[in-house]
């Protein structure tokens, strides 16, 4: 058995001509909690309806639970392991909450009455409401709570809280580690809000234009990751070259902003050598590295 | 639960789509002392053709199309990705279609059956049975059209597709006439139980078969389209 529920290998994926997946490589651990980030137009959606079989790859390989998503036969018993919230929120317009979650219900033999019965009463949804008549939020919390309740042992979640106010965001990202953590269950999460990236993830990925340019755990490189900030002194100046492990400088006037990703040491010891310099270090944020990544790319 | 789903989705466009044919045959029925047994043949295959355009036109067939149409309705993703075969999407849904078809006929030879006393006086009810048994065997392969038309067309062409492919079969059955044996225009009309007081099991047996490889082709398109 594979340590790692989802295993991408070069997949690519053009689309009239245009490629949005170039050679694609991603692993998701079991039982992580994992981010998968990338700007408009970078991959991500394409990525999930592959791993959903909506979609045939060109080339290359994606696994789920061991399975090759291209396995027809076997695609069924994929997706009756996998809890997916679509980005779009949308539902069947004919039908009512109560009538949306029998529906779904009978699909999932390991559907849990209790996590159901839970986020009813947790997300307020009124079960005889007719699904257009919710709001964007609340049609959210449903989808989670379809997702969620199936009992899978894979959430894939495109863009989980759109919609949802923050103290709403706040109670399903909470709920979301509870139930990762409870549940062993393993969440695969697109989103473009970093910060609640940040908050809940352990592992991540960043995409760009169809493939993979960050991925691993995000106390490591937030751990390697660092902001060094140089002041110069009246007669002192940059050096012209910077030791191995900048990825990138900003100049503001006396001052030197650098990001750096390994060799950290090194470089604020050669920042700490020029004459009147004043160094500090910071951590950096996962947007900030986010950033500087996609726009390097 | 997909067959719960699909008529849920259906059920007051196939209550339209009968309320229309049933007005049609009331219209046609002011006459019903002047009407012989051709002219109402006539009204019941123009009301399964008129049922297998709204049928199309009402998205009945492919409410929530399984085709890759631009702008994916969402709801549509909650279907596909959730853990059953293209085949018994297809299936359920192009099966629920044909018995609401299956059940507007027999309303239609219903109605027939009760308002034009020609028909009382040169049938028995058993063959007006048979005649409706011949429209919903023959009427397969006709809506079944409808559901590979709808695989592959978007929206906006599936009714006029729908109509065009009506008329152009219609003018070829009048250019070509197919052998009699196998003619399905002919099973539903000149070659009917009402008429012939014979069963043409030829036909059935070839409409059953069209039926079949129309939605073997759907099928295939279904599973090979990318969403």
């Amino acid at each position: 058995m594979s340590d790692f529920i989802i295993e991408t290998s070069q997949l690519t994926k053009s689309f009239k001509g245009h490629p949005a997946l170039r050679g694609l490589d991603l692993r998701v651990p079991v039982g992580s909690i994992f981010g998968f980030l990338g700007r408009n137009g970078a991959g991500k959606t394409t990525t999930i309806k592959t791993l959903m079989g909506l979609l045939r790859s060109d080339s290359g390989s994606a696994l789920v639970f061991g399975i090759s998503v291209q396995d027809e036969k076997r695609s069924v018993d994929i997706r009756r392991r996998i809890g997916f919230v679509t980005e779009d929120k949308e539902l069947y317009p004919y039908m009512t909450v109560e009538q949306i979650i029998r529906f779904t219900r009978p699909f999932f033999p390991k559907w849990r009455d209790d996590l159901e019965r839970r986020y009813l009463r947790m997300f307020e949804l009124p079960p005889a409401k007719k699904i257009p008549d919710l709001s964007k939020g609340t049609r959210s919390k449903l989808m989670l709570l379809l997702a969620i309740a199936r009992g899978a042992e894979l959430l894939i979640l495109d863009e989980p809280t759109d919609g949802l106010d923050p103290a709403a965001t706040e109670d399903v990202l909470r709920e979301l580690v509870a139930v990762a953590a409870s549940e062993g269950t393993t969440m695969f999460f697109s989103s473009h809000q970093l910060g609640e990236v940040e908050t809940i993830a352990d592992q991540i990925a960043i995409i760009d234009q169809g493939k993979t340019i960050v991925a691993g755990s995000l106390d490591d490189l937030k751990a390697r990751y660092q902001r060094i900030t140089v002041v110069f002194g009246e007669l002192a100046q940059a050096p012209a070259r910077w030791v191995e492990g900048v990825e990138s400088v900003r100049e503001e006037g006396r001052m030197v902003s650098i990001l750096a990703s390994n060799n950290v040491e090194a470089i604020v010891e050669q920042a700490r050598s020029i004459p009147g310099a004043a160094v500090e270090r910071f951590p950096v944020t996962l947007k900030e590295i986010f950033l500087e990544h996609v726009r390097s790319n | 639960m997909l067959w719960y789903k699909g008529w849920l989705e259906t059920r007051f466009r196939l209550v339209l789509v009968l309320v229309v044919v049933a007005l049609l045959i009331l219209t046609q029925s002011n006459g019903s002392a002047k009407a012989d047994v051709r002219g109402v043949i006539f009204i019941a295959g123009m009301s399964v053709w008129l049922q297998c355009i709204f049928l199309a036109a009402a998205g009945i067939v492919t409410q929530q199309s399984l085709q890759a149409a631009k702008g994916l309705h969402g709801s549509t993703l909650f279907t596909l990705t959730l853990p059953v075969s293209r085949f018994r999407l297809l299936a359920v849904r192009a099966g629920l279609g044909w018995l609401e078809m299956a059940g507007g006929i027999g309303t239609i030879c219903c109605l027939l059956w009760f308002l034009f006393p020609v028909i009382r006086s040169s049938a028995t009810p058993q063959e007006m049975a048979q005649f409706a048994a011949v429209l919903m065997v023959c009427g397969s392969a006709f809506y079944c059209i409808t559901v590979l038309l709808a695989t592959v067309l978007d929206d906006l062409w599936r009714v006029w597709g729908s109509l065009l492919c009506y008329g152009a079969l219609g003018w070829l059955a009048n250019k070509i006439p197919a052998p009699a044996a196998v003619n399905l225009f002919q099973a539903m009309s000149d070659r009917s139980p009402l008429l012939t007081h014979r069963m043409p099991w030829t036909a059935m047996a070839f409409a059953l078969g069209l039926a079949a490889a129309l939605f073997f082709a759907a099928l295939k398109v279904v599973q090979i389209r990318e969403y």
